[in-house]
C-alpha cells in the first residue's frame, strides 16, 4: 500500500523555522493522537480524553493547538530543533525538508514498519535586512501557514485510511503507547538538508545559455 | 439499511452534543486568552468525543436556550455568530460558524456508534485548530472594555452571510456521512475590517461624510446628492432591505463620483426574516458580572468609519485601486496640500518622462549603418576570445 502524502513548501527567516515546522506537526499530531486506551480484565477498554493547549509563535503572528502533552512536545521541539541547527548552519544551503511519518508494524520487531501517511514540510531560508522586511515576512508567514493548517483539517475530514484498531496485545504496532498523557499512532520524524553542490549562479546558466544556443 | 428508533435516538443525541461542544469551542476561543485543558486517562460523563472541552454554565445555558429542547437534527442550520462592538457602540459582525445538514447525501451504512462518534471527535479536533487561525482570533486576543468587545450570538436559521462583508471567505471545516445525511462544518469570515459607509445605517452622518468626497459635484443640488448617495449606500446589517424604498431611476446620478467606495451589490444581500435576538459579550461570559443587552433593537447596529478605523488601526488592508485614487484626490484624513510627499511621487510616477535614450534616437534613415559594422568588423578579434573563453569552459552549468 502507497503512504498518503503532503508536503508543503515554506520560505521563512531561519529563526521561523522551528515555529513553523512545530505549528504543522502539532496540528497533524492533534488530529491523530486519541485518549489512552485502558484495558479492562474482560478485554474490553475505555478511551482517556484528549486535552488541547494553545501555543502563540513568538516570531510568527500564529497560534496553534497542540495537545496538552509536556512529553509529546518534548519529542517534537528535539527533533525539530536538530533539523533546524543544521538547516541553519554554516555548511548547509539553507534548504532543507523534515517529514512526519506515520507508520504500522507487522511484528514487534522494528524493521517491518508500513508508512501509511507522511507529512513533509520543505523550508527555505532567507535572510531579510531590517526589521521591517521582518514585521511583513512575520505577518507572511502567519498567513501561508493559516492556509496549510486549514488545509491538514480539510485532510482529516476525508476520512481517508487509518488502521484498524488494534486487540490489545497487538496495540504496540499501531500506537505509541510511551507517552503518558495521550496515545498517537506510530510516527517518526526524519529529515534532510540540501548540499552545496547544488547551486548554480546566474553567470554559470548564461554562459550554458549562449553555448547551448550556438550549439558549441 | 433503515434505522432503528434506538439508532436514530443516539444519532440525534449526538448531533446535538456535537452542536452543544461546537458552541463552547467557538465561543470559548474568543475569550481573548490561551486556552489549555489537561488529558485525562479516565472519561467522564460530560468529556464528549475524547476531548476534554469545557464546558461554560452560561454559554451551555444560551445554546439550549436557542435549541429549545427539539431534536436538533432535524433544524438544523445551527449558527453561531461572532461580532464585535466598540466601545462606542459600533458593531460589526465577524463571522458566521454554521452546523448543517444536507439530507439528499447520505450513508446508510455508516456504523453510527463507532464511526460516526468517532468522526465527530476529529471534526471537533479540527474546529479547535480552525478556530485559532481565523481573522476574528487575532481580534479577540486584542479586546478590552475600552476599546471593543467581541459578541456571540446563537441562532437555527441560514448562516446570514449577507452581514460579513464584500469579499468574505468560506472554509469548509469537515463533513460527516450518516443515515439521516451529510452534517457539515463551515465557517464564513469577514476578511474587510473596515466599517465601511456601506454597512452603517446612520444616514445623516453619511451624508455629511459624502460632502467631503464630493468635489466634483460642489454646485448640485442637496437634493440630488442625497439621491444619488441614497442608491450607492447601501443598508446595514440587520435592516429588512424589503421595507428600503427604491429611489425614482430618473433621479440616480448616471455615475455617482466614487461609487465603488460606497457601492455594494445586491446579491450580498438575503432578506432575514427572523428577528435577531440579542448578542452576548464573551467578556461577560468571562467574568460573569453583568448581563448585556444590546441596544440595537432600534434597527441597525450603526458605525462610522473613522470610529472603528481608530480602534483597528493595526489591522492591514490590501490596497486596492479605490484607495489609490482617494490618496489622489484628497482623502478624508490626508492633508490637504497638493504638495506633500506623496502625491508629488504619485504624480511622478503617474507621467513618468519618456527614456532619454529613445528621445535622442535619430530617424532610421539618418542611421550610419555602414560605420556600425565597420566597428563591429574591427571588434571581431575580442568577440572570437568570448566564443573560445566558453569553449573553454568546464561543461556543468
Amino acid at each position: 500500500m502507497n503512504a498518503r502524502s503532503q508536503i508543503f513548501e515554506l520560505t521563512v527567516e531561519g529563526r521561523q523555522a522551528d515555529e513553523a515546522v512545530a505549528s504543522i506537526f502539532h496540528t497533524v499530531l492533534f488530529h491523530r493522537s486519541l485518549g489512552k486506551f485502558l484495558y479492562n480484565n474482560e478485554g474490553s477498554y475505555s478511551v482517556g480524553t484528549v486535552g488541547y493547549t494553545d501555543v502563540d509563535c513568538d516570531f510568527i503572528d500564529l497560534t496553534y493547538v497542540c495537545c496538552t502533552s509536556a512529553s509529546l512536545d518534548q519529542t517534537i521541539k528535539k527533533e525539530i530543533s536538530c533539523f533546524s541547527e543544521q538547516l541553519r548552519g554554516n555548511e548547509g544551503t539553507g534548504i532543507g525538508q523534515i517529514s512526519l511519518e506515520f507508520f504500522s508494524k507487522e511484528t514487534k520487531s522494528m524493521q517491518e514498519c508500513t508508512p501509511w501517511e507522511v507529512w513533509t514540510v520543505r523550508l527555505e531560508l532567507i535572510t531579510l535586512n531590517n526589521e521591517g522586511e521582518r514585521q511583513v515576512c512575520q505577518e507572511k508567514v502567519g498567513e501561508l501557514l493559516t492556509d496549510k493548517i486549514l488545509y491538514i483539517t480539510e485532510v482529516m475530514n476525508r476520512h481517508d485510511y487509518l488502521p484498524k484498531m488494534p486487540s490489545q496485545s497487538e496495540l504496540d504496532l499501531i500506537f505509541d503507547t510511551s507517552y503518558p498523557e495521550v496515545q498517537p499512532y506510530l510516527f517518526k520524524v526524519n529529515y534532510s538538508i540540501s548540499g552545496p553542490s547544488a547551486g548554480t549562479s546566474v553567470g554559470s546558466t548564461m554562459k550554458k545559455l549562449i553555448k547551448e544556443t550556438l550549439a558549441l | 439499511m433503515k434505522l432503528s428508533n434506538q439508532e436514530k435516538k443516539e444519532l440525534d443525541k449526538f448531533t446535538k452534543f456535537l452542536a452543544l461542544k461546537s458552541t463552547q469551542i467557538i465561543v470559548q476561543s474568543r475569550l481573548g486568552e490561551k486556552l489549555s485543558t489537561p488529558c485525562k486517562p479516565h472519561t467522564t460523563g460530560t468529556d464528549w468525543f475524547n476531548l476534554n472541552i469545557k464546558d461554560l454554565p452560561e454559554v451551555l445555558a444560551e445554546t439550549k436556550k436557542v435549541m429549545n429542547g427539539e431534536v436538533l437534527s432535524s433544524r438544523l442550520p445551527f449558527c453561531v455568530e461572532i461580532s464585535l462592538r466598540t466601545a462606542e457602540g459600533d458593531h460589526m459582525v465577524l463571522e458566521s460558524w454554521c452546523l448543517s445538514l444536507l439530507p439528499e447525501r447520505c450513508d446508510p451504512t455508516a456504523r453510527i456508534v463507532h464511526t460516526v462518534y468517532n468522526r465527530m471527535g476529529i471534526l471537533l479536533k479540527s474546529l479547535v485548530s480552525v478556530t485559532r487561525v481565523t481573522p476574528a482570533y487575532k481580534l479577540s486576543r486584542r479586546q478590552g472594555p475600552d476599546s471593543f468587545v467581541i459578541c456571540y450570538r446563537i441562532y437555527m436559521d441560514e448562516p446570514q452571510v449577507h452581514c460579513l462583508g464584500e469579499g468574505y471567505k468560506q472554509v469548509h471545516i469537515g463533513q460527516i456521512c450518516t443515515p439521516i445525511g451529510t452534517l457539515q462544518l463551515s465557517v464564513s469570515y469577514r476578511t474587510k475590517m473596515t466599517i465601511s459607509p456601506t454597512q452603517a445605517g446612520r444616514g445623516d452622518s453619511m451624508l455629511v461624510k459624502s460632502d467631503h468626497f464630493n468635489t466634483n459635484l460642489g454646485s448640485k443640488s442637496k437634493s440630488d446628492e442625497k439621491t444619488s448617495l441614497y442608491d450607492t449606500m447601501k443598508l446595514g446589517a440587520f435592516v429588512d432591505y424589503k421595507k428600503m424604498p427604491m429611489p425614482d431611476p430618473q433621479l440616480i446620478l448616471p455615475s455617482p463620483p466614487f461609487a465603488k467606495l460606497f457601492a455594494k451589490t445586491k446579491s450580498h444581500r438575503k432578506p432575514s426574516e427572523e428577528s435577531l435576538p440579542d448578542s452576548v459579550n464573551v467578556e461577560d461570559v468571562k467574568s460573569s458580572q453583568e448581563e448585556v443587552k444590546e441596544e440595537e433593537k432600534n434597527g441597525n447596529p450603526a458605525a462610522t468609519s473613522t470610529t472603528l478605523e481608530s480602534r483597528l488601526q493595526s489591522l492591514t488592508m490590501t490596497p486596492t485601486k479605490e484607495d489609490f485614487i482617494m490618496v489622489e484626490l484628497k482623502a478624508p484624513f490626508a492633508s490637504t496640500t497638493a504638495k506633500s510627499d506623496l502625491s508629488r511621487f504619485l504624480r511622478e510616477c503617474q507621467a513618468a518622462p519618456s527614456l532619454q535614450t529613445f528621445i535622442d534616437l535619430p530617424p532610421l534613415g539618418e542611421l550610419q549603418i555602414d560605420k556600425q559594422l565597420e566597428s563591429f568588423e574591427s571588434d571581431l578579434n575580442e568577440y572570437d576570445t568570448v566564443v573560445q573563453s566558453l569553449c573553454q569552459s568546464p561543461n556543468n552549468n
